[in-house]
């Protein structure tokens, strides 16, 4: 049996003369975790899209759960969840209406869907009445119930497109522990986000930008290959003026040296270059080694691209 | 493995009776309107039947012109009395001295024996709603009354009354209005309702999500409409009810002709509403559509209030495309003539083609839209 979950070759989507996907590449694994970053715009929700056969590719080959699309969009249907950018669940129903909508969408038996909505309530920790109405649920159980909505079916794949975007910290986290939980029992996660640190969570995460993906690694595959010099943080003694600076930020032994915080975080080029200045930065700052973040991470690869 | 499954068009209609439950705006239109509508228009339209004072300008004199006169008078719903001229008639109608008069042209008779056609004009104060319909009704029945006894018993008759509204050319009579408010109560709950459910559909997103189950586009549609639909046919239910015993309109024709053209005719607007909201997905701007192209050609290219045939001919043809015109014909028709469905051929024909058209375009469009 095929150990891919999705297959993409060469995929392009045009809108007219507009490639909001641009002729992209990738595979996941059964079981794997897989996120897709990118600025507004850069082609993440298209791609989702497509693999859920919402839309059909310009060009490229497309399979999901080892069915080509072409073939059977129907058993594809099957085999995927979802959970979209824009809509969650019918605001204007009880718990209960919006998951037998699901459910009698999917064609489930009555017994299966029960064990099934009982057994993803435990799984989500749902504890209010089943007769409570979407709208007077906070954001954060809206999109905990929009999951398991779109678990009902015992999906292979799940496509989470920025399941967490606009709920509060403590419920992405909680959102966080649920996918990992997923991970653990072997289902194929696809999700997108604009938060790094939930992008750190993922087992590989693609960097897609104007409809292309510039970066595709695990997080420590990329932060090692985006940086083969140290990163230094820099913690400023005293306050400094913007022209001193952008004077920093331009000198010839960064790679770049980008505000993080009330810090800075910088690149260097080398090592023997930066021991030649070293001493005239320590007046002006703490220097430290760290770790990159993944930010720092995606700064490199976006401002290369871009230089 | 893609074929129509009942259960999940059932599953998508229950859904459309939740939104329409718990939204008070769509079931108060649904339910309130048409009553409201119909008892509106048929409070202001009441009139009386008795003693229509008539001005009479016989400019004839002849035996003929007086058996004209006497048919009139012993109809026992005119109170004639004698003017000089035509034009002192029409000054007795419009001092309200008269709310009809009759005027018989010299040559009447003359004409009549030659075998010309000959012509006596009746006029009506247009703006007067109350005598327009009685008036009409009765001029009909009269004049077949008259040329029996004025030509023995020929049954064509052999002279004509011509009715000319005066100041106002639209014709009201609650007899006539109150079945052409079944045209207009539909257009609003089948185009305007649909638009709207399946435009809301596309700007919540929430399009997107079903298409990503195995749901079909057909049983999307099925499930979507049928509410509408099931709708729309209780307010024309509501409508008829209504006006059978709270105004006592008759229904002289065949109820089943009537349902059947009020089924093609809501599948038509359906199909329409569906097409708009595939084609604009916003709802604000489907709303405007479906009135621009639902409603208001209902309220007045339909003949609801202005008769087709005082149209400009642009529109007399024009209108020819509005399902609304075919089914006002019917609707009017089974309520107060009772034509059979042979005799209606003509606009249940056209009602037929649009109908299927209108289905075509919606379901291919839907389909296009929807598949990937
Ligand atoms: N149906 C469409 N017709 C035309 N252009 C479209 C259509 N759908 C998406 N686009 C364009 O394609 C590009 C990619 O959009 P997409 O929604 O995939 O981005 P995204 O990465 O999901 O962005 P976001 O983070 O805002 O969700 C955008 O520029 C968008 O305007
Ligand atoms: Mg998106």
């Amino acid at each position: 049996m095929n150990d891919l979950a999705v297959e993409v070759k060469g995929l392009s989507v045009r809108f007219g003369d507009f490639y909001a996907v641009n002729g992209i590449s990738f595979t996941v694994r059964r079981g794997e975790t897989f996120g897709f970053l990118g600025a507004n715009g850069a082609g993440k929700t298209t791609t989702i899209r497509v693999l859920c056969g919402l839309l059909r590719p310009s060009e490229g080959l497309v399979s999901v759960g080892g069915i080509s699309f072409d073939h059977n969009e129907q058993a594809v249907k099957a085999k995927v969840g979802y959970m979209s950018q824009k809509f969650t669940l019918y605001n204007d129903m009880t718990v209960e209406e919006n998951l037998n909508f699901t459910a009698s969408l999917r064609k489930m038996e009555k017994a299966t869907y029960e064990q099934r909505r009982k057994e993803l309530f435990d799984f989500i920790s749902f504890d209010k009445p089943l007769n409570t109405l979407v709208r007077d649920l906070s954001g954060g159980t809206k999109q905990q119930v929009s999951l398991a909505a779109a678990l009902l079916h015992d999906p292979e794949i799940i496509f989470l497109d920025e399941p967490t975007a606009g709920v509060t910290p403590a419920s992405r986290s909680r959102f966080w522990q649920l996918i990992r939980q997923l991970a653990k029992r072997n289902k194929t996660v696809f999700v997108t986000t604009h938060y790094m640190d939930e992008a750190e969570q993922c087992d590989r995460i693609a960097l897609m930008r104007e409809g292309r993906i510039i970066a595709l690694d695990s997080p420590e595959g990329l932060k090692t290959a985006a940086f083969s010099t140290p990163m230094l943080e820099f913690d400023p003694r005293g306050s400094l003026s913007f022209a001193e600076v952008s004077a920093f930020a331009r000198h010839d032994v960064f790679l770049f040296f980008e505000p993080y915080g009330l810090r800075f975080h910088a690149a260097i080029k080398s090592e023997d270059a930066w021991e030649t200045v070293r001493n005239g930065f320590e007046k002006n700052f703490t220097i430290k080694r760290i770790k990159p973040s993944l930010e720092d991470v995606f700064i490199q690869i976006v401002e290369g691209k871009a230089g | 493995m893609n074929g129509f499954v009942w259960r999940r068009a059932v599953a998508v209609a229950r859904k459309e009776v939740y939104h329409i439950l718990r939204d008070p705006a769509t079931l108060g239109a649904a339910l309130v309107l048409p009553v409201f509508m119909v008892i509106m228009f048929g409070v202001a339209i009441e009139f009386n039947v008795k003693n229509v004072a008539l001005a009479v300008s016989d400019s004839d004199q002849s035996q003929s012109s007086r058996r004209l006169l006497d048919t009139f008078g012993s109809s026992g719903y005119f109170l004639i009395h004698h003017v000089s001229s035509p034009h002192a008639g029409i000054t007795d109608v419009s001092a309200e001295r008269a709310r009809a008069a009759l005027v018989i042209p010299p040559r009447f008779e003359q004409d009549l024996f030659a075998g010309r056609g000959a012509e006596a004009q009746v006029l009506v104060d247009g703006t007067d709603n109350s005598t327009v319909g009685p008036v009409l009704g009765y001029v009909g029945s009269i004049q077949n009354m008259a040329s029996q006894r004025i030509g023995g018993f020929d049954p064509s008759p052999p002279y004509e009354i011509r009715t000319r509204f005066l100041f106002n050319p639209e014709l009201n009579s609650k007899w006539f209005v109150i079945p052409g408010l079944t045209v207009v109560v539909m257009s609003i709950l089948s185009i305007l309702l649909t638009a709207l459910t399946v435009a809301r559909e596309w700007e919540n997103g929430s399009m997107e999500l079903l298409l990503s189950t195995p749901v079909l586009p057909l049983e999307i549609i099925v499930g979507k409409l049928a509410p509408y639909g099931i709708l729309g046919i209780i307010a024309v239910v509501f409508v008829y009810v209504i006006a059978r015993t709270v105004f006592g309109i008759p229904f002289v024709g065949h109820l089943w002709v009537f349902g059947f053209g009020c089924l093609l005719f809501l599948i038509t607007y359906l199909a329409q509403g569906l097409l708009i909201s595939v084609a604009t997905r916003k709802q604000t701007v489907a709303m405007q559509l479906s009135m621009m192209t639902g409603y208001l050609p209902s309220q007045l290219l339909s003949g609801f209030i202005f008769p087709i045939a005082s149209m400009p001919a642009f529109f007399q043809y024009f209108t020819m495309i509005l399902p609304a015109r075919w089914f006002m014909l019917i609707a009017r028709d089974t309520f107060l003539e009772g034509s059979s469905v042979l005799e209606l051929a003509g606009p249940f024909l056209a009602l037929a083609l649009i109908c299927g058209l209108m289905v075509f375009l919606a379901a291919r469009r839907f389909k296009r839209d929807l598949e990937p």
